[in-house]
């Protein structure tokens, strides 16, 4: 996070991390096309030719809040290739918030592992643990055949401490839910930490719904934050000792 | 860590250290502004937010030339343009700007991830159908009424529409080369970042690696102290045990009967076997730990191979194989240890009888040669050297079962047997050639083995002279 208090501008950065393929690009890229255009920037892809993310891709939002405050949100993803790894640790530097987008495919179980074992260990190097760090985690490609049951990622989901979405990034479904869920996990151990809600006369809540509004989805908080399944919307604390 | 390239990506990316001069090619935008003015003709200027001209494509319009020539119209000029320079619009705004003379200004802020990075003037142009302001002539009362309105028809006509519709296709362009150039900035440094990073790991492994080969170093000199404890220590009884075998062989303690002769004298060779291989294990681990000494000095080879010939002259006859030497005269002496030399020459010529079937002939030649120097001392200086070095090289041939490609290397390696099977035909110890290689490698020569043709094998021992260069 960046806060410029002069201008009154605060950075938050959002990092999507995941195994190669799994859909963190496609994530913003429909995240861009939900976008109010007033809020999104152009969408920077480093990408090599074919197609696969070199060094990342980069997502701008500016949102504006009424008492003067200007938060902007940089979403990146990691390339999930196994040769990026040091690509990887250094976009993961400063992360605020981190979703991680599996795969659902049952074939790719084993690359979720190892690719979730690679963000904890790239996380210590910057001596940072998971439990310190807000964490959404996707199921993505939900419409593949061969797929992890819903059930099975239910139950599993329920024993996990972080929040779990489904989603179909391709055709947009579950994308904007993960996303305000990042963000609500990311405020508030922001807030917690930083005490920004009083700070600046920021009313949460609004922020996020209008968030979620300009996202395309003009739903109550609750409603849009109620899509995730096991895990839980906690606020971090920071850690006493 | 300040300064480092991910805080540095930090900063491209959340932060506001980007700028319009790091963003964009000054001789491109500059060219970028020319063509649109000469598209619709007014004159284009560019700023950064710093306040330096990037790009400017005017021209001086005549009717300020014509203004310029008054004191007043002069001071009224500078302060338009001090005016128009110090607009400020919001993003996504345009601010217009009448002058003094009735010609206009558009001013537009070039803005980047909604941060300000400079500003785009556009003008001075007139609207089309109107007349010059009436202030003219009060500011330069002798204008000449012509000469004024010939001037304002020059300048370009725009509407207020044509006016923003060209700035905001200007911004347009310009917002997608900042994009382009924010791009390959960023590309550039997470480049120098990644390697960077790539290059800090691969670093910690070198370090891990250096550490753990610092560590087996270590242990293979504690092996080389072991063996070489050991082996002393195993020396000591063996020479009891071969000597007190060897009284009562010859009934220093009472006759013996066949029977306990013929076990006697087996416990003498066995004794007299193992003493050899403690020596040559002692040995190894001197020459790996470094602390073989040798008394060098400036030898000639030819006797000491002769020696050698005549020690194994009577076992080669037992064995019907004709053992020779040949040497050339005049041959150079070496820096060598003698008795280390007959050691290499007599192990490498007991191989080669040992190999050599009966009826077969083993050959020792001398002769001058030369050794390349190696590039030592990561080959510094090599240039002031001569590459070559006398050298004598001996060879000693045999006829035997030669030495199979695969194993050329391998067979110098310690406690290795070409025919490794259980049942292999000719004893020994595995020791000899690796100790040979160590000695020759002590002399600073080289050991290797060949083919000898139609069969045998040749192995060429190289020392090289005293003298470094060639005299």
């Amino acid at each position: 996070m960046q806060l410029d208090f002069a201008a009154r501008e605060l950075t938050i950065k959002l990092v999507y991390y995941g195994p190669a393929l799994s859909g963190k690009t496609t994530n913003l890229h429909a995240l861009h096309q939900a976008a109010d255009q007033a809020i999104v920037g152009r969408l920077m892809t480093l990408e090599t030719r074919d197609d696969r993310t070199l060094f990342f891709d980069l997502l701008p939002f500016t949102f504006r809040d009424k008492g003067g405050l200007s938060v902007r949100l940089k979403v990146f993803t990691v390339p999930g290739q196994v040769i990026h790894a040091s690509t990887r640790r250094l976009v993961l530097q400063g992360a605020d918030g981190i979703a991680f987008i599996a795969d659902s495919q049952v074939a790719e179980t084993e690359n979720n592992a190892t690719a979730f074992v690679d963000l904890k260990e790239n996380l210590k190097t910057y001596g940072l643990t998971l439990k310190q760090i807000p964490l959404i985690i996707q199921f993505n490609k939900r419409d593949l055949p061969a797929v992890r049951s819903d059930e099975e990622i239910a139950s599993l989901a329920a024993q996990g401490r972080e929040p779990v979405y489904l989603a179909v990034a391709t055709r947009g479904e579950g994308v904007v839910e993960s996303f305000i869920g990042l963000l609500y996990l990311t405020w508030n151990a922001l807030d917690a930490e930083h005490d920004l809600n009083r700070k600046f006369g920021f009313d949460q809540a609004a922020f996020l719904e209008s968030v979620a509004k300009r996202l395309g989805h003009e739903r109550p908080l609750a409603d849009v934050l109620s899509a995730c399944v096991g895990g839980a919307l906690e606020v971090l604390r920071p850690e006493a000792e | 860590m300040a300064g480092s390239p991910a805080s540095l990506l930090d900063e491209l990316t959340l932060g506001r250290a980007v700028e319009l001069e790091s963003l964009v090619d000054r001789g491109a935008l500059r060219e970028m502004a020319e063509s649109t003015r000469q598209l619709f003709g007014a004159s284009i200027r560019i700023y950064s937010q710093a306040g330096n001209l990037l790009a400017d494509a005017s021209s001086r319009p005549a009717l300020y030339a014509l203004l310029d020539q008054h004191e007043s119209g002069r001071a009224a000029l500078v302060a338009v343009i001090s005016a128009v320079k110090s607009l400020d619009p919001e993003p996504e705004h345009q601010a217009d700007f009448s002058c003094v003379t009735g010609a206009r200004y558009l001013v537009a802020p070039i803005s980047y991830d909604g941060h300000a990075l400079g500003r785009l003037i556009l003008g001075p142009y007139r609207l089309p159908d109107t007349q010059p302001s009436e202030k003219l002539r009060e500011l330069a009362p002798g204008l000449d009424r012509q000469a004024v309105q010939g001037a304002w028809d020059d300048l370009p006509a725009l509407t207020d529409q044509q006016a923003h519709r060209v700035v905001r296709h200007l911004s347009g362009a310009l917002d997608l080369i900042l994009f382009s150039g924010h791009k390959a900035l960023l590309t550039s440094n997470m480049h120098l970042a990644s390697v960077q990073e790539s290059y800090r790991e691969l670093a910690d492994k070198n370090a891990k690696l250096q550490h753990a080969f610092d560590r087996l170093k270590e242990l293979d000199r504690l092996k080389s102290n072991f063996l070489g404890t050991v082996s002393h220590e195993l020396r000591t009884p063996l020479t009891s045990i071969i000597g007190y075998s060897e009284m009562l062989r010859e009934g220093i303690a009472g006759e013996l009967t066949a029977e306990q002769k013929e076990f006697v004298q087996t416990i003498h060779e066995k004794g007299e076997q193992l003493l050899e291989l403690i020596k040559g294990l002692l040995d190894l681990s001197k020459l790996e730990s470094g602390t073989m000494s040798l008394r060098k000095s400036e030898i000639d080879v030819v006797p000491v191979v002769t020696d050698v010939a005549q020690t194994l002259a009577p076992a080669a006859r037992k064995k019907g194989v004709e053992i020779a030497v040949r040497s050339e005269p005049g041959l150079p002496t070496v820096w060598a240890d003698a008795e280390r030399l007959r050691q290499v020459f007599l192990n490498l010529s007991e191989n080669a009888l040992k190999f050599t079937p009966a009826g077969g002939r083993v050959a020792l030649t001398v002769a001058a040669s030369m050794i390349e120097r190696r590039a030592d001392d990561e080959g510094r200086g090599l240039v002031l050297f001569s590459t070559k070095r006398p050298a004598v090289e001996i060879r000693v041939i045999d006829t035997g079962i030669g030495v199979p490609d695969t194993e050329k290397e391998k067979v110098f390696d310690a406690f290795y047997q070409v025919d490794g099977s259980a049942t292999r035909e000719h004893e020994g110890t595995g020791l000899g050639l690796s100790i040979v290689r160590r000695l020759v490698e002590a002399h600073d020569g080289t050991v290797r083995v060949e083919d000898n043709s139609p069969m045998g094998a040749v192995f060429v021992v190289t020392i090289p002279c005293r003298r470094t260069t060639i005299a």
